[in-house]
């Protein structure tokens, strides 16, 4: 099972039009945007973004002057019921791993919480997880 | 080891040969350049009152823009039939300045450079890629000529063309190169971006570079990369180009060759001689040029001087690497600021290139001071915390080596132009 997830981080200046010509790269490269996280500052912001395609909008970013690099991310599939995200928080922390930052977004009737851990605790994350049982998403799940 | 005797000769000596090359050169002038008849007559000065070396401080200074009130040879000293050589600036800020070249002329300036070429080990068995720019301005022609004499192998890349000039680098093996700083920087950029390895692809270990203020980490820094000893060397076309100046093996200080450009420091507000070691403006005047001598020019160049014999044996003075432009030097909120200030702190933080843009402003009364700083693409991280106290930390250094408050802007990789000539690090957008 892969339960890599390529997510693309790009850095942007805090100026009017930059989201937009992001967004337009991939709009007009056929691109499909899964899921997308704006963290922002008052000068800058950092794009997190799961896409259908990253090597390709990868390149077609780069080829636009955007400035694009890769981070290795899992999602977990979470039930809409009380508790699950601690269910899931828990069990990462009981193996002592250090979640960077989580993101949450929803499918039709599912949530998915996008997990950033370090990079060589990343296979310790997945096997905690699943020895709570918890789903966590294949990373084909978005490449469609 | 020096090139020529004159380098290492005793004060006096040295001082009887300035003494009586100067008083040459005020004749020739006087007698053969109506600008600088009319100049010292209107001073009260003739040439027969300059005895002692002290006495040139008696003299009035020339200015850049006396050459282009004489545009295009009303400052030559001899007739076009001597001239065998002609530069100019390219005359972006108004009439272009034009420098002659006499045959002796081109002699001394050989000889400056085969001095500088000496300091930095380069002998006739080594390769040269020169990366300056050929055409009107001096550096490109500058070195050519030098090294041919001096019979070093000379590869004419010129500037620009990046990866053409790799591929020369690597295929002919060149030993030294010859670059303004920032396209040394530019051109290891794109090396390592167009997978060399630069250690084990490029046989270089000299690099001469000049043309710019460079900060000592900047200059650490191209050596590092490059894996090269970095020698800076001084010049402008109107003393005659790149040789002026240069560093040896033994110190930052570069040996300024004054038996050929006597060289003074002087407050660049009210002209007045300063003592060694004190930093100011450098006003040079020609002792054996015969195309365009020039008397006491001022160069705009901050610096200071020393006249301590260096432990490599040469007796000529040195001045530190040019610390700002008094004409680029910004007064902000009343506090002098220079680039090469900011680009020392700036070559300190990890993270970041050395690309950056200086923009000064006002806001409401008050000067504002912003620099666009490049994160580093290898290095960026994805994390807004990370970059945020980068930011911080920035300002922080800033504020405590310049003290001001400096407004960092955080940019984008590959974000700012890149320059192949001369780079262009401020824009003062304040009304004048």
């Amino acid at each position: 099972m892969n339960y890599t997830i390529k997510q693309l981080s790009i850095f942007l200046e805090n100026k009017a039009g930059e989201l937009s010509e992001f967004t337009g790269v991939l709009s007009k490269n056929n691109i499909s945007i899964k899921s997308i996280l704006l963290a922002d500052s008052t000068d800058f912001g950092l794009i997190r973004t799961i896409v259908d395609n990253p090597e390709k909008a990868k390149t077609v970013l780069e080829d636009e002057g955007f400035s694009v690099r890769f981070t290795d991310v899992f999602g977990v599939k979470i039930e809409d019921v009380v508790g699950s995200f601690d269910k899931a928080v828990r069990a990462l922390s009981k193996a002592g791993i250090n979640i960077l930052y989580t993101y949450s977004f929803y499918e039709a009737n599912t949530g998915i919480f996008i997990f950033s851990v370090d990079k060589d605790r990343f296979d310790d994350a997945i096997a905690a997880l699943q020895a709570q049982n918890i789903e966590i998403v294949q990373a084909k799940h978005f490449y469609m | 080891m020096t090139f020529s005797k004159n380098e290492s000769l005793s004060r006096d000596e040295l001082q009887a040969w300035q003494l009586k090359h100067l008083k040459e050169t005020l004749l020739r002038v006087y007698h053969l350049v109506p600008f600088y008849k009319k100049k010292f007559d209107e001073h009260g000065v003739l040439p027969e009152d300059i005895k002692t070396l002290e006495d040139i401080a008696k003299l009035p200074f020339t200015k850049k823009h006396d050459l282009r009130d004489n545009y295009p040879f009303g400052m030559f000293s001899v007739d076009m039939d001597q001239i065998v050589r002609i530069h100019s600036s390219s005359g972006t800020t108004g009439k272009p300045t034009v420098v002659g070249y006499t045959e002796h002329d081109m002699d001394i300036w050989a000889e400056v450079m085969g001095r500088a070429f000496t300091m930095g080990g380069v002998t006739c068995q080594d390769i040269m890629q020169n990366s300056h720019g050929y055409g009107l301005f001096t550096g490109g022609l500058g070195f050519h000529n030098a090294a041919e004499r001096m019979k070093i192998a000379i590869i004419p890349s010129s500037t620009g063309f990046t990866s053409r000039q790799l591929l020369l680098l690597k295929d002919f093996g060149a030993t030294v190169l010859t670059a303004t700083p920032s396209f040394a920087l530019h051109m290891a950029e794109v090396a390592k971006a167009e997978g060399y390895d630069i250690a084990k692809d490029f046989k270089l270990r000299v690099g001469f570079f000049g043309a710019e203020p460079t900060s000592e980490g900047l200059k650490n820094e191209i050596a590092h990369i490059w894996g090269i000893d970095y020698h800076e060397i001084y010049g402008l076309s109107e003393i005659i180009g790149p040789g002026v100046a240069c560093n040896c093996k033994h110190s930052n200080l570069l040996h300024i060759h004054e038996d050929h450009f006597y060289p003074e420091i002087i407050n660049p507000e009210t002209g007045e001689v300063l003592p060694e070691g004190t930093r100011g403006e450098l006003v040079i005047t020609t002792l054996t040029k015969q195309g365009l001598p020039i008397i006491r020019y001022r160069t705009g160049d901050i610096t200071s001087l020393t006249r301590i014999p260096c432990r490599c044996g040469r007796t000529i003075g040195r001045i530190e690497s040019i610390v700002g432009r008094s004409d680029d030097m910004l007064l902000i909120n009343g506090v002098n600021v220079f680039p090469s200030q900011i680009e020392h702190v700036l070559s300190k933080q990890e993270g970041i290139t050395l690309n950056y843009q200086i923009i000064a402003d006002k806001k409401g009364y008050l000067d504002k001071l912003e620099i666009d700083v490049e994160l580093d693409e290898h290095l960026i991280s994805d994390d807004v915390s990370y970059l945020g106290n980068l930011k911080k930390e920035l300002q922080h250094s800033l504020l405590n080596n310049l003290y001001i408050n400096v407004e960092v802007k955080l940019v984008a990789p590959k974000s700012l132009q890149r320059s192949e000539g001369k780079a262009t690090r401020v824009l003062d957008k304040r009304p004048k």
